[in-house]
C-alpha cells in the first residue's frame, strides 16, 4: 500500500531526540529543526495518501496546506540556521558566578576605631587644657597631622578590614562610607578584560589529529585547497586541514576534491576571533557589548539572572549542575546558615538566645543566632588539677596532685546554636576551634546599608569596672558542616524552559513509536487502519501540548530585559580586525562605572555571503537586529 | 529607537531569534495537526468503507 510505504520511507530519517541538557536552547532549536524536518518528509506521504483522501474531495483543500507547511518548515529551518550557524565569538567576563575574572575586596587594614551607638567614629580631640576628650566631630587631615585629633582606637588594639589607616591618607574619611561586604568587579574592570582578551598572545584556534589523519611530512590542505607542508600528527595547528582525499571511482584524479577530502584534524579551542586561523587579520569584524552593571550588588545579581535566562544557549548560563546562576548569587547575598557549638559560655554575662549577633574575636567570623538548641545547653565539663600539701604530726609534708572541678557552681555551660552567617567586607569568615566570641553590637552602617558589628562594650573598656559594659562570652567547640540553604524558587523563565524541552524529546519519542508500531502492523487490516487512527490522534493531542508549550515559552521572551542595569555597545562590520574592536571598544564612552559589573563580548568576522537580509556580510549584524539593537 | 552606534547605551536587550524561531515552530505544529487531522478523518471514511463492505460481503455469504 502506497501510504504504508510512504511513511517508512519518510520516517527513515527520524532519529531519537536526545535531550542533552535541560534550558539549553540550542537542544530547543534542533528539535524544532527536527519538527521541520519531520514536516517536510511527511509531506510526501501526505501526496502518497492522495488515493484515499480523494474519496473525500479534500484535495482541493489539502493541497494548499502541502505547499505552506513547505513553507514554513525552510523557514524553520532557515532560523534554526541563524542561531546555530551565525558562527560568533564570544567572551564572558564573570567575577562571580563562573568567576573566570577575581574581583577585589575594596579596603584596607586598619585599627579599629571606636564608634558611638550612631555609628559615628570616636576621636580624641586635645582642648584649650591640653587633656584628650572624647568627640564625634570628624577632625582634617592637618589636626590628624599634627595629633591635635586622635583616632579613639579600640583596646586591646585589633586589625580589621577598613580601620584606621594613616599611611592610605584616608584618615578623615570614613571607610564605612565606601566599602561593601560584596567582592567589587567594575565596569571598566569589565572593558578592561575585553581589551585583554585581544592581547593573549595563546589564546588561538587549536586543532587536534582525528583518527586516520595522515604521517608526518605528508602534504596537507586547507578548506580552500591550498597545500601544506609541515604536517605532524603529533602537533596542534591553528587551522582546519584536509587530506587530499581519495581517487574517483572511475580510478582517475581527484575530480571534486571537496567531496573526496576527510579532515585530519578538529577544532578543541576556537582561539580569539580570527579569519582562517590568523587573529591578526586586516578586514571585515564587528561586535557587540553587552554589560550587565549595578551601583548596588542586589540589583546586580536580579538583573544578571534574568539576562542569564535569556541567554541559555550559551554554555555558561546552560543550567547544567541544578544551581543556577540566581542561587549562586544568592549564596554570596544569603549564605548557608551554620550550626556552631559553643563551650565556656559565661552565665555571669548571660546565655547567648535568638537574635544576639556573635562575632569571633581572632577569626573575625558573625553571625546571627537564629535557634539555641534547649537540648545541648549543659554544664561544661571543667577540669583542672591542684597540688595539695599536708603536714603530718611528725612535720613531715606529703604532696599530692587532686583533681579539681572549678565549674562546680556550674557556672560555664555548652551550647549549640543555628547561626545565619553575616559577610563582612572581607568575606565570610567561619568560626574556628579555640576562638573567643562575644556579643556584638551594630556600629554604624556600610555602603550598602548593612550593619557593622562591633564588639559589645568595647568602647567602655578603658572605663572604671562599674560603667563598663560586659558582652556575652563563650568559645567555639566546633563548627559543623554547613548545612544547604532552602532552595530559591526558579524565576518565572528558568521553570518554563525546564518544562518544554522534556516535551520536545516526548514528542519525537511519541514519532519513533509511530513509525515502529507501523512497520509491524499488516497494512490492510481494519485494525491497522483503526491503529492508525488512534496514532494520528495521540500525535494531533501532543501537538496540541506543543503549542500550549510554546505559548508559556513564548509569554518569557515576549518580556524584554529591562534596560535599567543593562549596557550594550554595537560595533557594526568595520575593517579594522581584531585591533578595531578593541580601540573601539576602549574608546567609546556613554557608560557609568558601576561597582558590580560582568559582560559579554560576541564577536564577529566577515564571510563570504549576505546575510540579516541582504544588509550585510558580518553575522553581527544579523545579531544586533535579534537583540534589538538596531 | 535604534540603538547608537559605536557608543554604550542602556538597551532593552531581547531575544527575537527565538521568539521568531517559536512562532514559526508554533504555527508549524498547528498547521501540522490540521493536515493530521484531515487525514485521520480520511482513514476514518476507508475503515467505515471498509467496515460496510465487509459487513455487506457478509451478509452476501449468509445468503
Amino acid at each position: 500500500m502506497a501510504e504504508f510505504q510512504a511513511l517508512q520511507t519518510a520516517t527513515a530519517e527520524w532519529k531519537p531526540h536526545q535531550i542533552a541538557k535541560a534550558g539549553d536552547i540550542a537542544s530547543m532549536a534542533k528539535a524544532a529543526g527536527d519538527l521541520a524536518e519531520v514536516v517536510k518528509k511527511t509531506l510526501s506521504l501526505a501526496s502518497a495518501g492522495m488515493e484515499v483522501v480523494k474519496l473525500l474531495a479534500q484535495l482541493q483543500s489539502i493541497n494548499p496546506l502541502l505547499i505552506a507547511l513547505d513553507a514554513l518548515a525552510d523557514e524553520v529551518l532557515i532560523a534554526i540556521q541563524n542561531i546555530k550557524e551565525a558562527g560568533f565569538w564570544y567572551l564572558y567576563v564573570d567575577p562571580y558566578f563562573i568567576k573566570n575574572v577575581a574581583a577585589e575586596p575594596a579596603f584596607t587594614y586598619g585599627f579599629e576605631q571606636l564608634r558611638n551607638p550612631a555609628g559615628d567614629r570616636l576621636w580624641l580631640a586635645k582642648d584649650d587644657t591640653g587633656n584628650f576628650a572624647q568627640t564625634t566631630t570628624t577632625p582634617t587631615q592637618a589636626q590628624l597631622d599634627k595629633q591635635e585629633v586622635l583616632p579613639n582606637l579600640a583596646t586591646p588594639r585589633k586589625m580589621i578590614p577598613g580601620g584606621f589607616n594613616p599611611y592610605e591618607g584616608k584618615g578623615v574619611a570614613d571607610p564605612l562610607a565606601s566599602m561593601s561586604p560584596f567582592p567589587k568587579f567594575s565596569v571598566q574592570n569589565v572593558i578592561t578584560e575585553f581589551t585583554k582578551a585581544f592581547d593573549d598572545e595563546g589564546d588561538v584556534p587549536r586543532y587536534r589529529r582525528v583518527g586516520g589523519a595522515p604521517k608526518v611530512g605528508k602534504v596537507v590542505y586547507d578548506k580552500d585547497g591550498n597545500s601544506y607542508s609541515g604536517w605532524d600528527p603529533v602537533k596542534e595547528f591553528g587551522l582546519q586541514l584536509y587530506d587530499i582525499g581519495k581517487d574517483q571511482e572511475d580510478g582517475s584524479i581527484v575530480k571534486d576534491y571537496k567531496a573526496a577530502r576527510k579532515p585530519i584534524n578538529s577544532k578543541i579551542a576556537p582561539g580569539k576571533p580570527n579569519i582562517l586561523g590568523s587573529t591578526s587579520y586586516v578586514g571585515g569584524s564587528g561586535a557587540i557589548a553587552i554589560i550587565i552593571a549595578a551601583p548596588s550588588f542586589d540589583i546586580f545579581a536580579e538583573t544578571f539572572d534574568k539576562f542569564s535566562q535569556m541567554f541559555t544557549d550559551i554554555p555558561e548560563f546552560a543550567a547544567t549542575t541544578g544551581k543556577g546562576l540566581l542561587d549562586s548569587l544568592n549564596e554570596i547575598i544569603t549564605p548557608a546558615n551554620t550550626v556552631i557549638k559553643l563551650t565556656q559560655c559565661d552565665t555571669n554575662y548571660g546565655t547567648f538566645e535568638a537574635g544576639d549577633v556573635i562575632g569571633g574575636e581572632i577569626y573575625g567570623g558573625v553571625a546571627e543566632i537564629l535557634e539555641v538548641n534547649a537540648d545541648s545547653v549543659v554544664v561544661s565539663t571543667m577540669t583542672t588539677q591542684q597540688e595539695v600539701s599536708a603536714t603530718d604530726d611528725a612535720g613531715n609534708i606529703v604532696r599530692y596532685v587532686t583533681t579539681l572541678n572549678p565549674n562546680e557552681d556550674e557556672r560555664w555551660v555548652d551550647m549549640e546554636i543555628v547561626g545565619k552567617p553575616i559577610r563582612q567586607v572581607d568575606g565570610l569568615n567561619p568560626f574556628i576551634t579555640g576562638d573567643t566570641v562575644y556579643e556584638m553590637e551594630k556600629r554604624g552602617v556600610r555602603t550598602d546599608k548593612t550593619a557593622n558589628y562591633v564588639i559589645r562594650g568595647q568602647d567602655t573598656v578603658g572605663l572604671p569596672p562599674p560603667a563598663r559594659v560586659y558582652p556575652k562570652v563563650g568559645k567555639v567547640s566546633m563548627e559543623k558542616l554547613a548545612v544547604l540553604p532552602d532552595s530559591t524558587p526558579p524565576d518565572f523563565g528558568g521553570i518554563q524552559i525546564k518544562e518544554i524541552i522534556p516535551g520536545w524529546g516526548e514528542f519525537f519519542q511519541t514519532l519513533e513509536n509511530f513509525v515502529l508500531q507501523l512497520k509491524g502492523m499488516i497494512s490492510d487490516s481494519a485494525a491497522f487502519i483503526q491503529d492508525m487512527i488512534d496514532m494520528i490522534k495521540g500525535i494531533e493531542a501532543f501537538l496540541q501540548g506543543l503549542i500550549d508549550a510554546i505559548v508559556e515559552f513564548l509569554e518569557f521572551f515576549q518580556i524584554t530585559l529591562p534596560s535599567t542595569g543593562v549596557y550594550a555597545l554595537y560595533l557594526p562590520n568595520q575593517s579594522g580586525g581584531n585591533d578595531g574592536i578593541k580601540s573601539q571598544l576602549s574608546g567609546a564612552g556613554g557608560i557609568p562605572d558601576l561597582g558590580y559589573a560582568a559582560g559579554i563580548l560576541f564577536v564577529a568576522t566577515e564571510g563570504d555571503v549576505l546575510i540579516a537580509g541582504g544588509g550585510s556580510k558580518n553575522p553581527i549584524d544579523l545579531l544586533a537586529l535579534v537583540l534589538g539593537l538596531l | 529607537m535604534a540603538h547608537p552606534e559605536g557608543k554604550w547605551a542602556e538597551a532593552e536587550i531581547r531575544r527575537d531569534d527565538i521568539k521568531d524561531l517559536m512562532e514559526k515552530t508554533k504555527k508549524l505544529a498547528t498547521m501540522y495537526s490540521d493536515l493530521l487531522a484531515m487525514k485521520r478523518e480520511g482513514w476514518e471514511n476507508v475503515l467505515k468503507a471498509q467496515l460496510k463492505k465487509d459487513a455487506k460481503e457478509k451478509e452476501k455469504q449468509n445468503g
